[in-house]
Order: structure tokens, then sequence, then C-alpha cells
């Protein structure tokens, strides 16, 4: 996100702890993409000079060794960080006042922008 | 291997079908009955009054849709374990989905009072020509994605009919088994395309020369129609959680089967290995193809990840949730449901390599898994929850399209007086009339469609995403930087679809993903969803940093503690 200009005096919390559910979701997601991937691409990937064979499966409950350390143990803790996260961390905010009768109004009375230039 | 019983199969399917329907009938009354309650028809209509519940919005905002449901087994079957990095992004879109934009596009819905997407961006960026833009876009892609969607609703009904009803109408009773008629079942509901030949002559000649396909979608269309235009949104969502809970209790229930059946899920890897000839099937990129090498799956943590954000269903349930709290819970229920039901559909097709070994057409994996290890009337149920799904994706659809007709033009445009009243009868005239049109184009689809359905959900992700996160986070967003967002994302997305179709036309195949002729171009390896989502976001940065900054009263009003000012002024 390109930086933004000075930010004004009386800045909107809700604004605010959006931000940071933002940056935490976007961190979250590039670390679980960077590590699954990356482990996956070394752990279970054809690759040349390095081809796979079925003795290479080291199966844990039946379960390829790859996909078990690259995508399920993955999916579990990201399951435990989403539920610690919205359960204990994300705070709750008022969304404010539902303007939605107010636009109406704007609309019928034409002072909404309605300019399509 | 126990062989599916056709007859009673079909019966229980059909009966099973027949029950969805009516359920879906009952939820559109009582949604009615309950939004009558509510004051202001068209938040109560088209966004169920801003009241969703977290379960709702858990299991509608960011779930599979029908197609994917019977798609994905389809994939595992054939590719092997690799489908599992495929789908496993799925581990972080609760946050990423619900809680990246979440709260922001709830605040700033109430604070705009848009109700619909259009609304939204018109009044984010004081831009009409961007609301505009975006009507024009969601009315293309949707309606495009309706047809197909209605076309599947069609060849399932048509393929489920009891054949003396078939007779009835005059129509020559399809051929095939009971499989190979889910099969095509499957096939109609992964992408709205009509079954491949060899999976069954049923499904043959899907348009309005085919009595039972017409008699198929005529049910379809009229159910459907009937149900949205007098539920609304509420009615909407109900089913689509309702489908949701289905297919949740079947996965529960075949997985369990299918692992005693397979004698384990190692027995499944090694039947794999064995029929593919290729120890790729417990490796990646795939077995047989390069189903997904390490760029597409980078891709797929964009796709499923990232884009989702973007689709209009999404940001429209985003502004319609009750408040903060309800937020938080859908993120924990999604993140439950994900849980539940992906990483068990990986097991139960691995072992499915096990309990029906070679079978020539993958799409009958799912159809048949299920007819094979449950009960008639228990496979019936299950094998509905995606019919059930690709209703309650329609009547979504359906929903956003007529709100866009009805409050983005008709008040917008034409009627700014109309009365409340007036506003009410458009809004149902609006339903009808949409369903009605996509309905007719149904009968007998154009070729080309299939190209912008394929192409549809990534396009819509590339147009609306960056404008949507740039509204909720950047002061300095005006609303010509998001029309060369809208319209570079789009663009771009179409465009690498469109030369990977002329360039699979003259026999081009670049060996990677699942091929076809709708194949896009795989630039430097990766999903065209990559390229137009960034793409988009540096046209919205770059075009608004060389154009005026917005007026600083909106960005004020957009940014700062809510404050009782009028909203124009």
């Amino acid at each position: 996100m390109p930086p933004s200009n000075s930010p004004p005096p009386s800045e909107d919390p809700v604004y605010v702890n959006s931000l940071k559910d933002a940056r935490f979701g976007i961190a979250f997601w590039a670390i679980a993409t960077t590590f699954v991937c990356v482990s996956a691409y070394l752990m279970g990937y054809q690759r040349e000079g390095r081809a796979l064979t079925a003795e290479q499966i080291n199966p844990i409950l039946g379960i390829p060794a790859w996909f078990f350390w690259s995508v399920l143990v993955p999916w579990v803790a990201c399951s435990f960080v989403c539920v610690v996260y919205a359960g204990l961390i994300m705070t709750d905010d008022d969304l404010g006042t539902d303007h939605t009768e107010e636009l109406e109004q704007d609309i019928r009375e034409g002072t909404d922008v309605h300019e399509l230039a | 291997m126990n062989s599916p019983e056709p007859v009673r199969a079909e019966l229980a399917t059909f009966l099973a079908l027949v029950v969805f329907m009516l359920i879906s009938l009952g939820l559109g009354f009582v949604a009615n009955w309950v939004g009558r309650s509510r004051t202001g028809f068209l938040k109560s209509y088209f966004l169920g009054n801003r009241s969703l519940g977290a379960f709702a919005v858990a299991l509608t905002a960011a779930v599979m849709s029908g197609g994917t449901f019977m798609g994905f087994p389809s994939l595992v079957y054939k590719y092997g374990w690799v489908v599992g990095l495929w789908i496993c992004s799925y581990m972080v879109v609760p946050v990423t989905v619900l809680g990246v934009l979440g709260k922001r596009i709830g605040q700033l819905a109430r604070r705009t009072g848009a109700i619909t997407l259009p609304d939204f961006f018109r009044e984010r960026f004081e831009s009409p020509m961007l609301g505009l833009i975006t009507s024009v876009l969601v009315l293309f892609f949707l309606t495009t994605n309706l047809v197909a969607q209605f076309k599947a609703g069609g060849v399932i009904l048509k393929l489920t009919l009891p054949q003396s009803i078939q007779r009835a109408v005059g129509a020559e009773a399809p051929a095939g088994s009971g499989a190979d008629r889910m099969a095509a079942i499957s096939k109609a509901e992964s992408d709205g395309e009509p079954p491949k030949p060899a999976a069954t002559a049923a499904a043959k000649s899907n348009n309005f020369s085919d009595r039972a396909y017409v008699l198929g979608l005529v049910f379809f269309a009229v159910t459907v129609i009937i149900y949205t235009t007098y539920g609304g949104f509420l009615a909407a969502i109900w089913t689509d959680v309702f489908q949701s809970l289905v297919m949740a209790v079947g996965v529960m229930i075949l997985f369990p089967l299918a692992y005693l059946a397979a004698g384990g899920i190692g027995e499944g890897t090694a039947a794999g290995i064995a029929q593919t000839r290729d120890p790729s099937f417990a490796f990646g990129p795939g077995a047989t193809r390069a189903f997904h090498p390490i760029g597409l799956a980078v891709s797929f943590f964009v796709m499923w990840a990232i884009s989702a954000m973007g689709q209009p269903s999404t940001l429209v349930r985003l502004m319609a949730f009750r408040d903060t709290r309800t937020l938080r819970w859908s993120i924990i229920y999604l993140t439950l449901y994900n849980l539940v039901i992906y990483i068990p559909l990986i097991f139960i097709f691995i072992c499915a390599r096990k309990v029906l070994p070679n079978l020539t057409v993958s799409d009958e994996v799912m159809p048949r898994m299920v007819m094979t290890l449950a009960n008639p009337y228990i496979a019936g149920l299950i094998l509905a929850a995606p019919f059930g799904a690709v209703m309650s994706t329609v009547s979504g659809w359906l929903l956003i399209i007529s709100s866009g007709l009805v409050r983005d033009i008709y008040q917008r445009f034409l009627r700014p007086q109309a009365s409340e009243k007036e506003i009410e009868r458009a809004s149902y005239a609006g339903t009808v009339f949409v369903g009605v049109f996509v309905g007719i184009l149904a009968l007998n689809p154009p070729e080309l469609l299939q190209l912008i359905v394929v192409f549809s959900s990534s396009g819509m992700a590339a147009s609306f995403l960056a404008p949507a996160a740039y509204g909720a986070f950047w002061r300095r967003a005006n609303g010509l930087g998001m029309i060369a967002a809208m319209v570079t994302g789009a663009g771009v997305t179409l465009a690498l679809y469109a030369v990977g179709m002329v360039w699979s036309a003259d026999g081009y195949d670049s060996g990677i993903g699942a091929g076809g002729k709708f194949a896009p171009v795989y630039l430097l390896g990766l999903d065209p969803c990559v390229w137009g989502i960034s793409l988009s976001f540096l046209a919205g940065a770059v075009v608004s940093l060389m154009t005026n900054p917005p007026r600083e009263a909106l960005v004020q009003r957009m940014f700062e503690k809510d404050r009782p000012l009028h909203l124009h002024s």
C-alpha cells in the first residue's frame, strides 16, 4: 500500500484497528505461503536431479511425510492462530451510525453526487 | 467393489432434490415474513438489514461453491496428493477474506449508507462514473456466470428426472447407468459445461431441442426465481447455510466409510501410484502431468486467499454482517469448517483410488464413491447438497444483479423520486426479469460463454479488490485511480485467458495446470489472477498519484471519527 499523507489528528479507532487486522492478515498469509510452498518444494517436489520414488514417501499415519509437514501441520497451526486471533486479539469496535436512510433521502432530493464527469 | 444401484440411487437423488427445492421455497417464505417486520425495504431485501449472524457470514462468504465441491474430488483422484497443496491456502482464508477488509468495509458501508457494491464505490470515492463501471462489470460477469449456473441446474434436474416423467413429456430417456448419469451431474456442477461424451450420452443436446433439459431448466428456474424474489437476501443466505451444513455432514459420513473400505490412506496412495504408474501421485507436481508446479502453488495462495476478498458476493456479505463480534465469531466458525471439510475430502479421494480403481473419467469419482459407500437415501441427500449450492449461488447472484438494476440504474438515473412502494415493486420485477432473461439465454448458451465463466472469477477479483482495499485504507486514492485499477485488472486477466484460448486452438499446451481449450497463458508460470491483481493495484496507485487528490471533506468523513454530518454537505 502506498504511503498516506499526514494522518489527521482525530483518527478513527475503527480505521486504526482495521489497519492492524489487515497488516496481521497479510503478514500471516505471506508467512504461511512462504513456509508451505518452500517446504513442499524442498520435501515433496520432483525436481531435476532429484527424482522421488515410492520408497521416499516415508508415510506418517499413511500420509506422505512432505504433505504431513508442509500442509497438514501448517493447516492445524494456522487454524489455531486464526481462532486465537479472532477470539482473543481482534478488538470489538462500534461500526457507527448506519446512514442508509440519509443516502436514500439524498437520492430522492437529488443532493447526492450524480454528475458522471 | 460394490456396484451402485442405479434405480434406487436415482430415485433417492431425485427425492432429495425435490426436498431441497421445497425447503428452499419454505425458506423464501420465512425470509419474506421476517423481512416484513423491518423498516427500509431496499436494505432489508438486498442486504438482510445488515443483520447477518456469525454462522451465516462464515458459511456463505468464503465456502466453496457446489461446482468446486464436486470438481475438487476429481482432481485429487486424478493428480494425487499435490491437490492438497492446491487447496490448502484455505488454512488462512478466514483471516484474509473476513479479517483484512471485513471491519472496515462494514464500517464504510454504514457510513456511506451503501447497500450495493456500485453504491459503495460511488459514495466512497464520490464518483458516479466509478459506480456505473462497477454496475456494468458486475452485470456482465454475473449474468454470464448465471447462464452457466442455470444450465448446470437444468442438466442436473434433467438427469435425475424419473424416466416416467421424461416419457410423459416425450423426451428420450437418457442412456447410461445411474453412476454414469451422476458423473454427468458432477461435470455439470463442476463447470457448467456439458458432460464429456465419454462420460455419458445422457447429457447430450442440452438446449431448447431437448425437452427433458427444457423441463429441468424450467423447474430449476421457477423454483429459484420464486424463493429469491419472495425471500430476498435472507432466503439466499439461509439456503447457502443449509447446503453447507449438509455438505459437512456428508463429508463426515464419507470419511470413515472410505477409510475402512480402502484399508487406510497408505493403501490409497499405493493404489494411485500403481494405477497411474507414476510416483508423482504421492508428490508434486502431480501424477501424469505437471498439474501444480511451484509457481502455480504460489498463485493459488493468491487465488483462494486473496482474490476471494474481491468477489462481489464476499464484499456484499461484508456490508451485511451485524457487528464486529459477529465478524470475529464468523472467522472462528469458518476456520473450523474448513478444517473439517477439506482435509477429510483429500483423504477420502486418495482412498478412492483403492475403492474405485482405474476410473476412466475422474469426474465420476464423487458420485460413485457416495453411491458405493453410503445408503442410497443418504447418498441422495449428500449428492443433493452441491445442487443446493448451485441454487444458493444463483439466488445470491440474482439479487446482486437485480439490486444493481434497481438501485444503481433505476433509482439513481431513471426514477430518483420513486416511492418505497415503487422501489419494492421494481425490486421484485427486477429479480423476476433477470431470472427469466437468464433462463431464456440458458436454453441455448453460446460457446464463448464458457471462456467468460472460466475467467470471470479471477476477473472480478482483479477488478474489485484494489478499489476495495484502497477505499478502506488509502486516503489518497481517488475515483480516477480506481477506474484505472478496475479496467486494468479486468483487461489483463481477460487478455491472458483470451490469448491462451487462441493458442490452445492452435494446439499449444503449456504443460502445466489442468490444460484444456480454455487454459490461460501462465506468464512466468503464474496464474493470471496474480498478474491481474498486481497490475490493478499498480494502476490504481499510479493514476491516483498523477491526478487530483480527493476532497479533504470526503477524506475526513471516511477516515475520521463518525460525526453526525450530512453525507453530501
